[in-house]
C-alpha cells in the first residue's frame, strides 16, 4: 500500500512539473512583448498578428469593466448595444462591474491575475498613476490612430497631455469638465428655524454644530463615518492649511508653494487640528463610535439622524438633496464649497474618470474602436448613459426626466457609473442640476490648475514600510482623530514614535525627492 | 500486507479502480498542485510586464513587511490564542450540547433545538456586526439606553479592548457551535443501541453511559474535527474579526489577528510578492501545526491519525 502511494506520488509531480513547463512556455510567449517604454511602433501581436490595423475579420467579445453595481435593466441594455456593436463592429460586449466593497482590492487582483480585461475605469483615487507607471496599462499613443481617430481628435491635445505618465498615455480620459471639490453640507431648514450662522469656514461651522447640538439632542450634528482621515484632517487640510492635494504619508504642501513639502504629521498644526477634533468628539459633534459606522454619511443626511457633512461635493451633495426630498419634501439642504473659503478652485484632473486598457486585453483595438464609439456615436452614449429613451427617460424642455423614482426604474440616470464616456454634446441634465451648474460657473472664474493629480508616485521601493506606515495610522492615528485619546498631546507623540519606527523618514524623504523631480519636470515653480 | 506488488503490476491489476480514480487526480493536480507554482511569487519583485520565472529573485524582502511594524509577535499570539479557545471551548460546549439533545426523548423538541441552534451558522458575520453596533454604540445603542433607563453611567464598550476578547468569543460560539453539535449529534447516533442497553443492565445511569460510552465512542471525530481546524487557525475566521473591529485601532491590541492585518497591509500596497508572502507564511505555518498535531496523535494511537 505504501508502496503505491510513493509511486503516485512521483507520478503527481512528473505530471506538475510537465505542465509548469508547460505554464513556463506559455509565459515566455509573453516576454516577447515590448516593454511600454521601448515602444515607439508599438502593436499588440494578438489584435493584427503584425498588420497595421485590425480588419475586424474575426469576431470577438469584449470584457468591459466598470465599478458599482450593475442596473436592474443591464441586460437590456447590453443586449440593444451587442445589436449595434455585431453589426458595425463584429464584436459583442460584456459589461462587468466591480463591487465597491474593497474595490482596491478587486481592482489588483483582475490586474495581477491575468484575466482577460479588454476595457478598465480608472481614476486617480483608483490608483490609475502607480498602476500605469508599473505598466499594468497598455500605452494607447501608437494604437489611438489607428483604432480610433476619431476618439483621438475628439479630446483635445491638453487632456492626452495631462494623462500623460511617463511620456506615455495610458488612459481614455473624459472631457466633462466639473468641479469636484469639499464642501460644507448642512440642513438649512433646521439651520433657519434655529437661526444659526452659515457654514463659510470652521468657525461658523462650529456655531452651526453647537446649535444643532443644543436644539436637535437626539441628532448627531455631524457625520464623519469610519474613514475619519478623509472626513477629518483631509477636510481640515484643504478648507484651512489649502493643501495642494491629500498627500500621503503626512506629508503637507501648499497650493501657493508645492516645492515647499513638509511633514504635517507632528507639527504644531496636526496637534492644533487633532485638538479641534477632540473637542468636536468632547462636545458630542459625532459619535464616540464613529470608528464602527458603517452607513454611508449621505444616508444619515438622507434620513435625518445627522444634520450635516465635513466635505461632501456637489454632485453627491445634489445626489442627497434629491433622494432626501423624495422622503422629507420640507426638508432642505445647504452647500458651501471649500474653494469659496480658500480663494480658489481646481476643476478636475482629466486623470478623474478614464478608460485603459489592461496588459492583459485580447483585443485592445477592438476595445478601443468600442470605445471610441460610446464616447462619439450619440446612440451608444445616450443608451448607457440614460438607459432607453421613452423605457428609462424622457426629454422634456431639454431636460432628462427620469420614468418612475428610483426603486421602479431599471436605468435612473447614469446608472451605469458612465462618468468617464460623458459627452458634453450629448449629455442631458435634470432640472436640479442647474443649481449645480451655476455653481460651477462661479468656481469658473476663481479656477486655477489642478497641479497635484498628474503626479505619479513609484512606491516600489518603500512598499514594506509604506504598509508598515497604514498599520501604525489605523493603530495610533484613527483613535486620535476619532477623539478617542484622552491625552492628545502624549498620544500624538507615541503616534510619531511608532511611525518614525515604521519608517517614515525614508517613506517621506523618498516620496519629496519623487514630488520635486515632478515639479521641475512640468516646470511648475516653487516660489 | 503479505505481499508488495510493483506500481505495474497494482496498475493492471486495478486499472479500472484507478480509471475512476483518475478525474479526482485531474482535480486535485489543477485546481490545488499546479497553482502552487505561485509560491515563487512571495521570493521575486512582482512586475507586469514580466513572466514570473523571469522577474527579479529578491529572497525574503517581501515577507518584510509582515515584521516591519514590530506587530508580527503579538499577530501571531492573537491567532492562535483566539483560535485556541474557539477550538477547546467550541468542541467542549457542542459535545455537552450534543449529548443532551440526543438524551431528549421528544422529537418534536429535539427537532426545534437543533433548528434553533443551527439557525445563527447562516448569518452572515456583515449582519452580526450590525446586530453587535447596535447593541453596543455608545449613544443609542440597546445597552446604554438600558443602562441610562436604570439611572447607571453608560459604558463605551468600543474602547475597552478587553471586554472585545469575551465578545468575539462568545460571538463565535454563537454563531458556529450549532454547526459542530450537529456533526457530533450524527457520530451519537451512529453509536449501536446495543451499548447502552447492555450499561442500563449493568446499572449504568445516564451521565454514566455518556462518560463512558458516548463520549470515548466521540473520540475519533472530535480528532478529524480537531485537524481540520488546526490546519485554517492561521487564516480563521477573518470575517468575525474584520467585521467586528473594523478600523477601529483601539481594539487592535487584543482584536487583530494575522489575517486582518495582512488585509490592512495589502490594500495600501500593490504588490502580488507580497500578499503571496503572506500567504506562505500562514500556509508554512498551518502546515506545521497540523503535522506536529498529527504527529502526536499517530505516537498515542495510529488509528486516530489523520494520515
Amino acid at each position: 500500500m505504501k508502496h503505491t502511494i510513493r509511486a503516485w506520488r512521483t507520478g503527481v509531480v512528473a505530471a506538475a512539473v510537465l505542465l509548469l513547463a508547460a505554464c513556463q512556455g506559455h509565459g515566455s510567449g509573453d516576454a516577447s512583448l515590448p516593454s511600454p517604454s521601448a515602444s515607439s511602433a508599438f502593436t499588440h501581436p494578438d489584435a493584427n498578428g503584425g498588420r497595421s490595423a485590425d480588419d475586424r475579420s474575426e469576431h470577438v467579445d469584449l470584457q468591459f469593466y466598470m465599478l458599482g453595481s450593475a442596473p436592474p435593466d443591464m441586460p437590456r441594455i447590453q443586449s440593444a448595444i451587442n445589436e449595434m456593436t455585431e453589426a458595425e463592429l463584429n464584436a459583442s460586449v460584456t459589461f462587468n462591474f466591480i463591487a465597491w466593497t474593497d474595490y482596491d482590492l478587486k481592482y489588483k487582483q483582475l490586474l495581477s491575475s491575468g484575466q482577460s480585461v479588454d476595457l478598465l475605469f480608472t481614476a486617480d483615487w483608483a490608483q490609475y498613476q502607480t498602476y500605469a507607471k508599473r505598466g499594468a496599462f497598455l500605452p494607447l499613443d501608437d494604437l489611438l490612430p489607428a483604432a480610433s481617430p476619431a476618439l483621438q481628435r475628439f479630446v483635445p491635445q491638453e487632456t492626452w497631455d495631462a494623462v500623460r505618465i511617463d511620456g506615455h498615455i495610458y488612459t481614455v480620459p473624459s472631457t466633462f469638465k466639473e468641479y469636484v471639490t469639499g464642501g460644507f453640507v448642512w440642513r438649512e431648514d433646521l439651520r433657519e428655524k434655529y437661526g444659526l450662522p452659515k457654514p463659510v469656514d470652521i468657525a461658523t461651522f462650529e456655531a452651526y454644530l453647537a446649535g444643532i447640538k443644543r436644539h436637535e439632542p437626539d441628532m448627531q450634528p455631524v457625520a464623519i463615518g469610519a474613514e475619519v482621515q478623509n472626513a477629518l484632517a483631509f477636510s481640515q487640510l484643504d478648507v484651512t492649511r489649502h493643501s495642494i492635494g491629500s498627500m500621503p504619508y503626512g506629508l503637507l504642501a501648499t497650493y501657493a508653494n508645492p516645492a515647499d513639502v513638509r511633514s504635517y504629521w507632528g507639527s504644531p498644526e496636526q496637534l492644533a487640528d487633532l485638538k479641534l477634533f477632540k473637542r468636536w468628539s468632547d462636545l458630542g459633534y459625532f459619535s464616540k463610535n464613529e470608528l464602527n459606522t458603517s452607513e454611508f454619511n449621505q444616508d444619515r443626511i438622507i434620513d435625518g439622524s445627522a444634520a450635516a457633512m465635513f466635505g461632501d461635493n456637489l454632485i453627491r451633495y445634489n445626489e442627497a438633496l434629491n433622494n432626501m426630498q423624495a422622503a422629507h419634501p420640507d426638508w432642505r439642504l445647504g452647500y458651501y464649497p471649500f474653494p469659496m473659503a480658500k480663494g480658489y478652485a481646481t476643476p478636475v484632473h482629466p486623470t478623474h474618470n478614464g478608460f485603459a486598457i489592461p496588459k492583459s486585453a485580447k483585443h485592445p483595438e477592438r476595445a478601443l474602436a468600442f470605445y471610441e464609439k460610446l464616447v462619439t456615436d450619440e446612440r451608444y452614449n445616450r443608451l448607457t448613459e440614460y438607459g432607453i429613451e421613452g423605457v428609462n427617460y424622457t426629454i422634456e424642455d431639454g431636460y432628462y426626466r427620469m420614468i418612475g423614482d428610483t426603486s421602479t426604474n431599471g436605468f435612473p440616470r447614469e446608472a451605469m457609473n458612465g462618468w468617464a464616456w460623458r459627452n458634453p454634446e450629448y449629455m442631458l441634465f435634470a432640472p436640479s442640476y442647474d443649481e449645480i451648474r451655476s455653481t460651477f460657473r462661479e468656481l469658473d472664474r476663481i479656477q486655477k490648475p489642478d497641479i497635484y493629480t498628474g503626479f505619479a508616485e513609484d512606491d516600489t521601493a518603500y512598499q514594506a514600510e509604506k504598509a508598515a506606515l497604514d498599520q501604525v495610522q489605523k493603530l495610533y492615528l484613527y483613535p486620535l482623530l476619532a477623539g478617542l485619546v484622552d491625552d492628545v498631546d502624549a498620544g500624538l507623540a507615541t503616534f510619531m514614535k511608532e511611525a518614525k519606527e515604521a519608517g517614515l523618514d525614508k517613506v517621506q524623504a523618498a516620496y519629496k525627492k519623487q514630488w520635486l523631480a515632478y515639479l521641475k519636470e512640468r516646470g511648475i515653480a516653487g516660489s | 500486507m503479505p505481499k508488495k506488488y510493483g506500481f505495474v503490476q497494482e496498475l493492471i491489476k486495478n486499472r479500472t479502480l484507478f480509471l475512476m480514480l483518475l478525474p479526482v487526480l485531474a482535480y486535485f493536480l489543477v485546481n490545488n498542485y499546479v497553482p502552487m507554482v505561485g509560491i515563487y511569487y512571495a521570493f521575486v519583485r512582482f512586475d507586469f510586464n514580466t513572466p514570473l520565472f523571469r522577474m527579479d529573485f529578491i529572497g525574503l524582502k517581501n515577507f518584510e513587511f509582515l515584521w516591519r511594524s514590530g506587530k508580527l509577535t503579538e499577530l501571531t499570539y492573537n491567532t492562535i490564542g483566539y483560535n485556541l479557545i474557539f477550538i477547546g471551548l467550541g468542541n467542549a460546549l457542542s459535545v455537552t450540547v450534543a449529548i443532551l439533545v440526543s438524551e431528549v426523548k421528544s422529537k418534536w423538541f429535539k427537532k426545534i433545538t437543533q433548528s434553533v441552534l443551527f439557525l445563527p451558522y447562516f448569518v452572515s458575520f456583515v449582519i452580526l456586526s450590525v446586530i453587535v453596533f447596535n447593541i453596543f454604540n455608545f449613544e443609542h445603542g440597546v445597552l446604554n439606553t438600558v443602562l441610562k433607563a436604570l439611572g447607571a453611567d453608560p459604558v463605551d464598550v468600543y474602547s475597552k479592548p478587553k471586554v472585545w476578547i469575551l465578545l468575539i468569543v462568545v460571538f463565535y460560539l454563537w454563531k458556529s457551535f450549532g454547526y459542530s453539535m450537529v456533526i457530533y449529534l450524527a457520530a451519537i447516533t451512529g453509536i449501536g443501541e446495543d451499548y447502552y442497553e447492555a450499561a442500563k443492565i449493568d446499572g449504568a445511569n445516564t451521565f454514566q453511559r455518556a462518560w463512558h460510552i458516548t463520549l470515548p465512542m466521540l473520540k475519533n471525530t472530535f480528532v478529524i474535527l480537531l485537524l481540520f481546524s488546526l490546519g485554517t487557525i492561521m487564516k480563521g475566521q477573518f470575517d468575525l474579526f474584520y467585521q467586528m473591529v473594523g478600523n477601529n485601532g483601539l481594539l487592535y491590541s487584543t482584536t487583530d489577528i494575522l489575517d486582518t492585518y495582512v488585509y490592512r497591509s495589502l490594500k495600501v500596497t500593490f504588490d502580488m510578492g507580497m500578499a503571496t508572502a503572506a500567504g506562505v507564511y500562514q500556509s508554512l505555518f498551518g502546515f506545521t501545526l497540523i503535522m506536529v498535531v498529527n504527529g502526536i496523535i499517530r505516537k498515542i494511537n495510529k488509528e486516530y491519525a489523520l494520515f
